[in-house]
C-alpha cells in the first residue's frame, strides 16, 4: 500500500513537532490510545495461541482496547503447532488476514528473511516507545526484539526455565542431616547437575513411590531446550564459526546427553516421555521434590487463580506454601520459547496494529496482563518484577519474582538461525533415541551429520551470517 | 447449466414429440442435453482437480521456498532433492507398513465379525448399527480418542494392562523410541475405526452367497473350512477386492489419525507420505520440493488407479 | 432383497449355539464401543476426574459444565459451521452429481474414460491438492469463507455422487422415462419429475454419505479456515496445546460432532451397505 509507506515520514514529522510540546506527561499506553483513536471503527486481527493464552485478548485486553479506541480486535486462535505455518502461509498468499502477530522470538530469522514482519523502528520513535522498551528485562529486550539492527518484535512474555523445589522437604531437619551426612554438603537447591542427581537420588530412595526426587519435561518439541541449556553451560558450541560444521556431537555434547539419560534413574517410571502436563500434575499432587518448568507453576502451585473457570482443568494444588524457586543447575536457564508481538508486513492496518501492540506491551497494561490468573504470559519487565501488587499476590511471590528477574538476567537464548525447526527436530530425535536406551554418541553423531546436510541445503554462507548474528547476542553463550 | 435450467420455463408449449417445430433454443438444448447436464460437474472437477496438478507441475521445476522465489527453470533439481531425501523414502515405507498390516487385519477381523452376525440373532440390527459407529466418526476425532486411551497416565489402557500384569504399567505408547508401541497404537486406532466398514460389507456379501452352490458342496461332504475356501470365498471375492481397494486407497493417503496421535513423531518415525507432504509444504514451506512430491504422488496413484479400476469392478 | 430365498444358506451351519453367539456379539460390541464411551464419559467428568490417575471409569457426579463452557465461549459455532458447509455442499453436489450421473448412465456421455477420470478424482489425496488450492483460494478471497469450503467439498464429493447415482439411475426402469417423453415431457422434466423421484432411495443414501464425508473432513478445513468457518474437527484440534490438553473439551466437542452422524446412521442403516461399498454390494 503506497499510502502506508508515505504516511510514516509525514507523521514522523508531525510528531517531531508534537514532541516539542509537553507530551511526556503521557505514558506510552496513553499515547498509543490517543494515536489509535483516528482508526476508530476499524478492525485489527491478532493471532494468538489457541486456548488459555487467547483468553487475554478475548476477555481482557481486546474489549478494553475497543472501549478506549473504538478499534475492534478480532482474535485468531491458532494451536501453537500451527502458528508458524499459518503465519507464513497467509503471508505467502498475500491475504493480509493478520495484522498483529504473536511470534516465538526464535523464528525471527525465518520470518524476517521471508519478509513477513514489518520493521518497527519508525513506529517506535514515532510514538515515543523507545524509553519504555528499556524497562523490558535485558535478555528479552536485547535478544528477542531485533534481527540485524532493526526492531521487528516487542518481547511480550518472560519465558524462562525455573527450578521448583519443595521447601518442606528441603527444610526438613531429618532430611538435611541425613543428606549432609551422606554427601558432605548441605541440602539446598542444586547448583550443578551432579548435585541435582544426588539430591534426586536421595529423595527417591527416601520417599518413593509417594514422592520422587525429580521429573523433567522430555516431550519432543521441548526436550531440546534442556539439552541446549546444559550443552552451552558445559562449554559446548553449536557450530564451528568458520566451517559451520555442527559441534553437537563433541565430547561435551555426548557427556551432557549421557547425563540427561542418567538423571532418569531418580525419576518416576515412564518419566522419559513426560510432557509438561505430566510433570505439572505430579508436581501439584506432591509427587516430586524438584522439577523444571516455565514460570506458571509458581502461580498455580499457590492456587493463584484456582477459582477461575478457565483454570478448572488444573488439578488442585497440594503444595501451596511449600514451593521454593531457584535458577536451574548451572545458573543459566534456557529461555525456552516465549512470545513477542510483531506487525505483519502485508497488513492493511499496520499503524493501528502497532499501536495495539505498544499498548499491550506498555508498562501498565502488560503488568495487568501478566497478573491475569488464566493467561500464560509471564513477567518480563523490570517493573513487573518490582511490582508491589504482584509481590503481594501470595506469601512467597516476592521470591518468585526475584528468581524470575535473576533468570531474566542470566537466561540463555534459544538457538535462532535459519530453519531452526529442522535443527531442533533432528536434535530432538537424537535425544529421544538416547533417552529410550540408544547410544548417546552415535545418536548425536547422526544428528550432527543431519545438521551439516541442513546447513548445506540452506547455504553455508547464509547460515553463517544468521548464526553469527545470533551468536553475537549477549546471552547466546554463557 | 443456466441454459439447461432455463429450458423448463421455455418448454410448456413445447411438445418435442408433437408435429410443431420446437423453438430453436429448445432444440439446441435437447440435442446437447446429455452434455449440458454433465458439464457443470466436469467444470467444477476441472477447476478444483486440474489446477493443482498444473500448478504442482510448473512449480516443481522452479525454486520457491521460504526464502527464495526463483521462477526460472531449475530442471529436475527438486525431484533429485526429493529422491535423495531419506525422509521421503521412509515416509513411503511407513505408509506401506501401516497399509500392509492394517488391511489384512481389518479384512480378517471384519470377516470374523460378519461370520458372528450372519445367522439370526436377537437385536441384530441394533448390534450392527452400534458396531458401525467408529466408521462414521471423524478420523481426527478417532485419533483423539485413542490418544486419550493410550495416555500413559490418564488413559485406561495402561490401567487395564496393569490389572493383567498385577502391577502398575507405564507404557509410553505414543512417545517412545520403540516402533512397536507407537505403530501399535496407530494400528489399533486404524483397525478399530475401519474393521466395522469391512464387517458391514462382508456381512452383506456373505448373505448374498447363492445357496444352491453350498448344497452341492454339502452333498459332496466337504468340511466347513473347505466349503468356505472353495465356495464362499470365490463368491465374495469381487466384493472383497472392492472393499480392499477402497480401504487401500484411503490408507495410502492416511493423515488425520496420525496427525491426532503422533503428528508423525517421535522424530519422523510415523511420518506417512501425507504427513511428510504437510510438514514439507506447510511447516518448512519448501514449496517446490513439495510440488515435486505431490506431482510424483498424483502420477503414481493415477497409474495404480488405472490398473486397479480395470481389474476391480466397482459398482458394476 | 430382489429375490426371495426360501432359506439362507448359512442356517444349515450348526456350529455355535445361539446363546454363545449372542454373548460373543455383546462382548465384541462392548469392545468396539468402549473408546467412544470413554470419550463421551470424559465430556461429563469433573476436572479432577479428567486428570485422575488411575483414570476414573464412571463420572461420579456427571456435569454439563464443559458443554456450558463450549456454549458460553461460542465454540459450538463450529458445529453450526459444519452443518452449513456439509449441508449446502451436499445439496449442491447431489444435484450436480445426479444430473451428470444421469447423462453418464443413460447416454454413455464421454464413455468409460470420463467415468474413470471422474472416479479417479476421488482417489487423489487431499494433501496433494490442498496447497495449490490454498493459493488459489487466497487469490480469490475464498479462505475462511463458507463459499470456499462449500465449493471445495462439492468438488471433493462429486465423484462419489456421480459414481453412486450412476448405479441408482441405471436401476430406474427405462420404460418409465420413455413413456414420460411420449407424454410430452421434456428431457429436463423427465429427469426432475421421473428419475429423481424414482431414485429417491439412492439419493437419500448417497446424500447421507456425502454429508458424512464433508462433516468429518479435516485437512482442507485445517488449512483453509482461520476463525469464521472453523469446522468441528478443526475446533477439536485447537484443544491440543503444547502446555495443556483440554480433554474435557475434546470430549464434549466430539460428542456434539458425533451425535448428528450417529442419528443419521441409525436412521439410514439399511442403505449403508451400498453406500459404503461404493455400489459394489447392492445390500
Amino acid at each position: 500500500m503506497p499510502r502506508g509507506r508515505t504516511a510514516i515520514p509525514v507523521m514522523a514529522a508531525a510528531t517531531a513537532i508534537a514532541a516539542a510540546l509537553p507530551a511526556h506527561a503521557q505514558t506510552a499506553a496513553e499515547r498509543a490510545v490517543e494515536a489509535a483513536q483516528q482508526y476508530s471503527g476499524s478492525t485489527i486481527t491478532i493471532t494468538y495461541e489457541a486456548g488459555l493464552q487467547a483468553l487475554d485478548p478475548l476477555n481482557f485486553s481486546g474489549p478494553m482496547w475497543e472501549e478506549l479506541t473504538g478499534i475492534e480486535v478480532e482474535v485468531i486462535e491458532i494451536p501453537i503447532n500451527e502458528l508458524f505455518t499459518k503465519t507464513i502461509a497467509e503471508h505467502r498468499a498475500g491475504t493480509g488476514a493478520y495484522d498483529l502477530l504473536n511470534i516465538v522470538p526464535a523464528w525471527l530469522p525465518d520470518l524476517v528473511e521471508a519478509g513477513v514482519l514489518e520493521p518497527l523502528d519508525a513506529y517506535v520513535d514515532e510514538h515515543g516507545y523507545r524509553d519504555s522498551l528499556q524497562d523490558i528485562a535485558g535478555v528479552y529486550r536485547d535478544n528477542q526484539m531485533t534481527y540485524g539492527d532493526e526492531i521487528y518484535a516487542l518481547p511480550d512474555d518472560g519465558d524462562v526455565f525455573v527450578l521448583y523445589y519443595r521447601t518442606d522437604l528441603f527444610g526438613d531437619a531429618e532430611h538435611q542431616a541425613a543428606f549432609e551426612e551422606a554427601h558432605g554438603y548441605p541440602l539446598a537447591p542444586p547448583e550443578t547437575w551432579d548435585q541435582f542427581y544426588e539430591i534426586s537420588q536421595y529423595f527417591t530412595e527416601a520417599l518413593a513411590p509417594e514422592t520422587y526426587g525429580s521429573a523433567l519435561i522430555h516431550a519432543p518439541g521441548l526436550i531440546h531446550y534442556l539439552f541446549e541449556e546444559r550443552f552451552r553451560i558445559a562449554g559446548g558450541r553449536f557450530f564451528d564459526e568458520e566451517s559451520m560444521d555442527a559441534q553437537i556431537d563433541s565430547d561435551i555434547g555426548v557427556a551432557v546427553l549421557e547425563d540427561m539419560v542418567r538423571q532418569l534413574d531418580n525419576m518416576p517410571p515412564g518419566a522419559a516421555g513426560w510432557g509438561p502436563i505430566e510433570v505439572l500434575n505430579a508436581w501439584l499432587a506432591g509427587e516430586l521434590a524438584m522439577q523444571i518448568w516455565w514460570p506458571p507453576p509458581g502461580r498455580w502451585s499457590e492456587g493463584y487463580g484456582a477459582e477461575q473457570e478457565a483454570l478448572s482443568w488444573l488439578p488442585e494444588t497440594t503444595v501451596a506454601g511449600d514451593v521454593g524457586y531457584a535458577l536451574t543447575p548451572g545458573g543459566r536457564p534456557e529461555l525456552a520459547a516465549g512470545f513477542a508481538l510483531s506487525v505483519a508486513a502485508n497488513s492493511d492496518n499496520k499503524e493501528a496494529a502497532y499501536l495495539f501492540a505498544q499498548w499491550l506491551n506498555s508498562e501498565e497494561i502488560s503488568l495487568q496482563r501478566v497478573m491475569l490468573p488464566f493467561a500464560l504470559r509471564d513477567p518480563f519487565r523490570t517493573s513487573h518484577f518490582e511490582s508491589e501488587e504482584y509481590r503481594g499476590l501470595w506469601p512467597s511471590a516476592g521470591d518468585y519474582l526475584d528468581t524470575l528477574k535473576l533468570g531474566a538476567e542470566t537466561g540463555l537464548l534459544d538457538l535462532s538461525i535459519i530453519d531452526t525447526f529442522s535443527y531442533e527436530e533432528s536434535l530432538t530425535r537424537a535425544i529421544t533415541s538416547a533417552l529410550a536406551g540408544g547410544d548417546p554418541r552415535s545418536a548425536l553423531e547422526d544428528a550432527a551429520e543431519e545438521w551439516d546436510t541442513i546447513t548445506e541445503e540452506i547455504g553455508v554462507d547464509d547460515q553463517r551470517e544468521a548464526y553469527s548474528i545470533w551468536a553475537a547476542k549477549p546471552n547466546a553463550y554463557p | 447449466m443456466s441454459r439447461a435450467a432455463a429450458h423448463p420455463a421455455a418448454s410448456p408449449g413445447d411438445r418435442s414429440a408433437g408435429p410443431d417445430a420446437p423453438p430453436a433454443l429448445g432444440l439446441w438444448v435437447d440435442r446437447h442435453f446429455r452434455r449440458l447436464i454433465v458439464a457443470p460437474a466436469v467444470l467444477v472437477l476441472l477447476l478444483i482437480g486440474l489446477f493443482p496438478v498444473v500448478y504442482s507441475l510448473i512449480v516443481s521445476f522452479q525454486k520457491i521456498n521460504r526464502r527464495v522465489e526463483d521462477t526460472s527453470f531449475q530442471g529436475f533439481d527438486n525431484y533429485a532433492r526429493l529422491f535423495g531425501d531419506d525422509r521421503f523414502w521412509e515416509s513411503i515405507l511407513h505408509t506401506g507398513a501401516i497399509t500392509v498390516i492394517a488391511l489384512p487385519l481389518e479384512l480378517v477381523l471384519g470377516l470374523l465379525l460378519a461370520w458372528l452376525f450372519l445367522e439370526k440373532l436377537p437385536g441384530r440390527q441394533v448390534f450392527v448399527a452400534l458396531l458401525l459407529m467408529p466408521a462414521v466418526m471423524a478420523p481426527f476425532v478417532a485419533g483423539a480418542i485413542w490418544r486419550l486411551m493410550f495416555d500413559n497416565i490418564f488413559g485406561p489402557i495402561n490401567q487395564i494392562l496393569g490389572w493383567i500384569a498385577g502391577e502398575p504399567q507405564n507404557v509410553m505408547w505414543l512417545v517412545n523410541n520403540d516402533p512397536f508401541t507407537v505403530y501399535g497404537a496407530i494400528l489399533v486406532c486404524e483397525v478399530w475405526q475401519w474393521t466395522p466398514f469391512m464387517f458391514l460389507i462382508l456381512l452383506a456379501a456373505l448373505s448374498n452367497v447363492d445357496r444352491s452352490l453350498l448344497e452341492a458342496a454339502e452333498i459332496d461332504g466337504a468340511s466347513g473350512w473347505r466349503v468356505f475356501r472353495r465356495i464362499v470365498l470365490p463368491a465374495i471375492r469381487p466384493v472383497v477386492l472392492v472393499a480392499l481397494t477402497i480401504r487401500g486407497l484411503d490408507l495410502i493417503r492416511l493423515f488425520d489419525i496420525v496427525w491426532a496421535l503422533t503428528r508423525g513423531g517421535p522424530g519422523n518415525m510415523t511420518e506417512t507420505v501425507s504427513v511428510f507432504a504437510y510438514v514439507k509444504g506447510f511447516e518448512r514451506f519448501d514449496i517446490s520440493t513439495t510440488a515435486a512430491l505431490t506431482f510424483v504422488v498424483i502420477v503414481s496413484l493415477s497409474i495404480m488407479l488405472f490398473v486397479l479400476l480395470r481389474r476391480v469392478e466397482i459398482g458394476r | 432383497m430382489s429375490r426371495r430365498r426360501p432359506q439362507p444358506w448359512y442356517t444349515t451351519r450348526q456350529g455355535w449355539t445361539g446363546a454363545a453367539r449372542l454373548a460373543g456379539a455383546i462382548v465384541v460390541t462392548i469392545v468396539f464401543l468402549f473408546p467412544i464411551y470413554w470419550l463421551f464419559a470424559t465430556a461429563f467428568k469433573t476436572p479432577e476426574e479428567v486428570f485422575a490417575s488411575p483414570p476414573v471409569w464412571f463420572p461420579q457426579t456427571p456435569t454439563l459444565e464443559t458443554f456450558a463452557v463450549l456454549f458460553r465461549d461460542g465454540d459450538v459455532s463450529a458445529v453450526w459451521n459444519s452443518i452449513v458447509i456439509a449441508g449446502v455442499s451436499t445439496v449442491v453436489a447431489m444435484f450436480l452429481g445426479t444430473i451428470a450421473a444421469y447423462s453418464l448412465a443413460r447416454f454413455r456421455t464421454g464413455g468409460d474414460h470420463l467415468v474413470i477420470w471422474i472416479i479417479s478424482q476421488r482417489m487423489i489425496p487431499p494433501i496433494a491438492v490442498v496447497f495449490p488450492i490454498f493459493l488459489l483460494f487466497a487469490g480469490l478471497g475464498l479462505i475462511d469463507t463458507y463459499l470456499g469450503l462449500i465449493l471445495l467439498y462439492t468438488a471433493f464429493n462429486l465423484p462419489y455422487v456421480i459414481w453412486m447415482m450412476r448405479g441408482y439411475v441405471e436401476d430406474v426402469p427405462r420404460e418409465l422415462e420413455e413413456s414420460a417423453l411420449v407424454d410430452g415431457l421434456t428431457r429436463w422434466q423427465v429427469l426432475i419429475k421421473v428419475v429423481f423421484p424414482m431414485a429417491r432411495t439412492g439419493l437419500f443414501a448417497t446424500a447421507v454419505f456425502t454429508f458424512i464425508f464433508a462433516w468429518n473432513e479435516f485437512i482442507f478445513a485445517l488449512v483453509l479456515t482461520r476463525t469464521e468457518v472453523l469446522t468441528f474437527p478443526v475446533q477439536v484440534s485447537h484443544y491440543f496445546g503444547q502446555q495443556q490438553t483440554f480433554w474435557a473439551k475434546i470430549g464434549a466437542m466430539s460428542v456434539l460432532g458425533a451425535l448428528p452422524v450417529f442419528v443419521v446412521v441409525a436412521m439410514a442403516q439399511k442403505l449403508l451397505v451400498r453406500g459404503l461399498s461404493m455400489g459394489a454390494v447392492k445390500g
